[in-house]
C-alpha cells in the first residue's frame, strides 16, 4: 500500500514562515478593502497610512516625544511598577510557601486581593498617589504582584517531596532545603509568573497613561482618540503590540539560558 | 559489630497498626535484603529508620547511638528518580557531598572518583532530562556511595527499569558494595532480587508487620538465578510470602 508519510507542520520553519507572511498579507489585504468603503472607512485609516505614520512617528514627534520616547516612557514605568511587584511578589510566595505562619498570615489577606482586577484600584491610586508617576507605579506594581505571587507560591509550595527527602537524608538542614531544593524547584514557576505578569503590567501601563499623562503608548492612543485621528490610535496599538511580542521574546529566552535543564523552557 | 540495631519498633497510623514490635540487628558491611508482600509496610519501615516518620515505641541505633542524620552519614536510593533537574550529573554526585561540608578538593575527587565507579564520567556535564532511566538510578547510586554512607538504604530502587537493566544495575551494586565495604539495607518485593544480592533476608509478614523470618543467604558470588541452590532458596522465601 503507498501511503504518503504525514508531514509534521511544525517541523517545517520554511513553511511556518510562509504561512506567517500569508496570513499578514491577508490581514493588510483585508484591513485595506475596509478602509476603502462605507462608513466604518472613515474612522479605519488604510494600512499604508498607518505603517507610514508609524515610521514617520520614530522621527517626527508625536505631541513632545518621538515614539521611541514615548515607549521608553511606558516601558520605564512598567520596569519600575513591575519590579516592585518582583520585589515583594517573589519573597511573599516564598514565604508563604515555606512557612506556616506565613502562609496562616498572608493568605487570608492576599485570597481577598488575589481576585481583584489590577485596573480596580485605578480611584485609589489618584486618591492616594495623585495624578502622577506614583499612581502609575503603582496600579502596575498591584497588577502584576498577584500573578507572580502566585506562582512563586505553587512553585516552592510543590518542591518534589522525593528532592526534599533525598536532600535530607544526605543530612541537609532546612535553609540547605530551602537554598537547595526550594528555590530551584520553583524557578519554572516564577519565570511563568514573570512572563505572564509583564504582560498584565504592559496593560496596566497604557490604562495608568490613559487617565493622565503627557507621553507614553498609552497617551498616543487617548490623544488620537481626542482628536479622531484614528491613524494615531492605531500607530498606538501597533507599538504596544511590537513592544509585548519583544519583551515576551526576550523573557523567553532569558528563560531557556537560565532554566536550559527545565523541559519546559527547551 | 552490629552497624544498625532495631529494637522493638512499633509504629501506627491512627488506629492502623503498620510495624508492630520489630527487632533486628545489620552488621557492619552486611547486605541485608528486606522483603514482604505488597503493602506490608516495607516502606513505611525504612521511613521510620531514617526519621522521616516518628515512630510510636522501640529504638534504632546507628552505631550504638540513636540515628542523627546530621552526624550519620545516609544514604536513601528510592524508586523514584531523585537526581536534581537542575543540576547536571557532575553537581547532582556532588551535592551530597556539598552539604556534608567536604573540602572543594574533597568534594571534586570524590565525585569523580563515584562517576567512575558507575561509568558516568563521559556524562558528567548532561543534565537528567537528557539520560535515560538507568543512567539516573546510576547517578543516584553514584551520589549515594560517593559520601560513603554509615548506611545504605535502597527501597525497590530498580523497580521501574526493565529486567535487562535490573541485571546490569544489580551486578554493579554488587561491585560497588563488595569494592566500598558499605552496610546495606535494600528493600525490594522482588524475591529473585533479594536472593541476589543480599547475605540476610529479612521475610516480613501481612499488616501489622512483624518478621516472619530470618534467612541467611550463604551462596557463594557471583550467584546464578539458574542453580539449584538459588532456585531452592528463592522458592523457599517465595513460600513464606505466599499470599495467593
Amino acid at each position: 500500500m503507498n501511503r504518503k508519510k504525514k508531514r509534521s507542520f511544525a517541523g517545517s520553519r520554511t513553511e511556518a514562515l510562509v504561512y506567517g507572511i500569508l496570513s499578514l498579507v491577508i490581514l493588510l489585504a483585508v484591513w485595506h478593502l475596509v478602509s476603502l468603503g462605507g462608513r466604518i472607512g472613515k474612522f479605519f485609516p488604510s494600512p499604508f497610512l498607518v505603517i507610514r505614520d508609524f515610521a514617520n512617528a520614530f522621527v517626527h514627534a508625536i505631541g513632545r516625544n518621538t515614539m521611541l520616547e514615548h515607549i521608553f516612557f511606558s516601558l520605564r514605568r512598567v520596569l519600575v511598577g513591575f519590579g516592585l511587584g518582583v520585589v515583594v511578589g517573589i519573597p511573599l510566595g516564598l514565604v508563604m510557601a515555606c512557612s506556616k505562619a506565613g502562609r496562616a498570615f498572608f493568605m487570608p489577606l492576599f485570597s481577598i486581593v488575589r481576585p481583584i482586577p489590577g485596573l480596580a484600584w485605578i480611584p485609589l491610586a489618584i486618591l492616594w498617589f495623585g495624578l502622577g508617576e506614583q499612581s502609575k507605579y503603582f496600579l502596575i506594581c498591584m497588577t502584576a504582584l498577584v500573578g507572580i505571587t502566585m506562582q512563586t507560591f505553587f512553585g516552592a509550595l510543590y518542591a518534589d517531596p522525593v528532592l526534599i527527602g533525598a536532600a535530607r537524608m544526605l543530612g541537609a538542614g532546612k535553609f540547605q532545603l530551602f537554598v537547595h531544593i526550594i528555590l530551584p524547584s520553583a524557578i519554572p514557576n516564577i519565570f511563568a509568573g514573570l512572563q505572564g505578569s509583564f504582560a498584565g503590567a504592559w496593560c496596566a501601563v497604557i490604562a495608568a497613561e490613559m487617565i493622565r499623562s503627557d507621553e507614553g503608548t498609552g497617551w498616543i492612543i487617548f490623544n488620537g482618540m481626542n482628536y479622531a485621528n484614528t491613524a494615531q490610535v492605531i500607530v498606538g496599538m501597533v507599538a504596544i503590540g511590537l513592544v509585548g511580542l519583544i519583551a515576551s521574546t526576550l523573557l523567553k529566552a532569558l528563560e531557556r539560558r537560565l532554566c536550559a535543564w527545565n523541559i519546559q523552557g527547551k | 559489630m552490629n552497624k544498625v540495631e532495631v529494637r522493638n519498633l512499633t509504629k501506627s497510623f491512627g488506629d492502623l497498626l503498620v510495624l508492630d514490635d520489630v527487632s533486628f540487628d545489620v552488621k557492619d558491611g552486611e547486605f541485608l535484603a528486606i522483603v514482604g508482600p505488597t503493602g506490608c509496610g516495607k516502606t513505611t519501615f525504612l521511613n521510620s529508620l531514617t526519621q522521616i516518620y516518628d515512630i510510636d515505641s522501640g529504638s534504632i541505633l546507628l552505631n550504638g547511638e540513636p540515628v542523627n542524620l546530621k552526624k550519620h552519614s545516609l544514604a536513601y536510593i528510592m524508586q523514584e528518580y531523585s537526581t536534581m533537574s537542575w543540576l547536571n550529573v557532575r553537581q547532582n554526585v556532588q551535592f551530597g557531598l556539598e552539604i556534608k561540608g567536604f573540602s572543594r578538593k574533597e568534594v571534586r575527587e570524590k565525585a569523580e572518583r563515584a562517576l567512575e565507579l558507575v561509568g558516568l564520567t563521559q556524562f558528567r556535564d548532561y543534565y537528567p532530562n537528557q539520560l535515560s532511566a538507568s543512567m539516573l538510578q546510576r547517578v543516584a547510586i553514584a551520589r549515594a556511595f560517593a559520601v560513603q554512607p554509615d548506611l545504605l538504604l535502597m527501597d525497590e530502587p530498580y523497580g521501574q527499569l526493565d529486567l535487562e537493566l535490573r541485571f546490569k544495575l544489580e551486578d554493579e551494586l554488587l561491585n560497588l558494595w563488595r569494592k566500598l565495604g558499605t552496610t546495606v539495607i535494600f528493600i525490594t518485593h522482588n524475591i529473585e532480587e533479594a536472593v541476589y544480592l543480599s547475605e540476610r533476608i529479612l521475610v516480613l509478614s501481612n499488616k501489622p508487620t512483624a518478621i516472619k523470618e530470618t534467612i541467611e543467604n550463604r551462596l557463594p558470588y557471583p550467584r546464578s538465578v539458574t542453580s539449584e541452590a538459588f532456585v531452592e532458596l528463592r522458592n523457599r522465601v517465595t513460600a513464606l510470602i505466599k499470599w495467593w
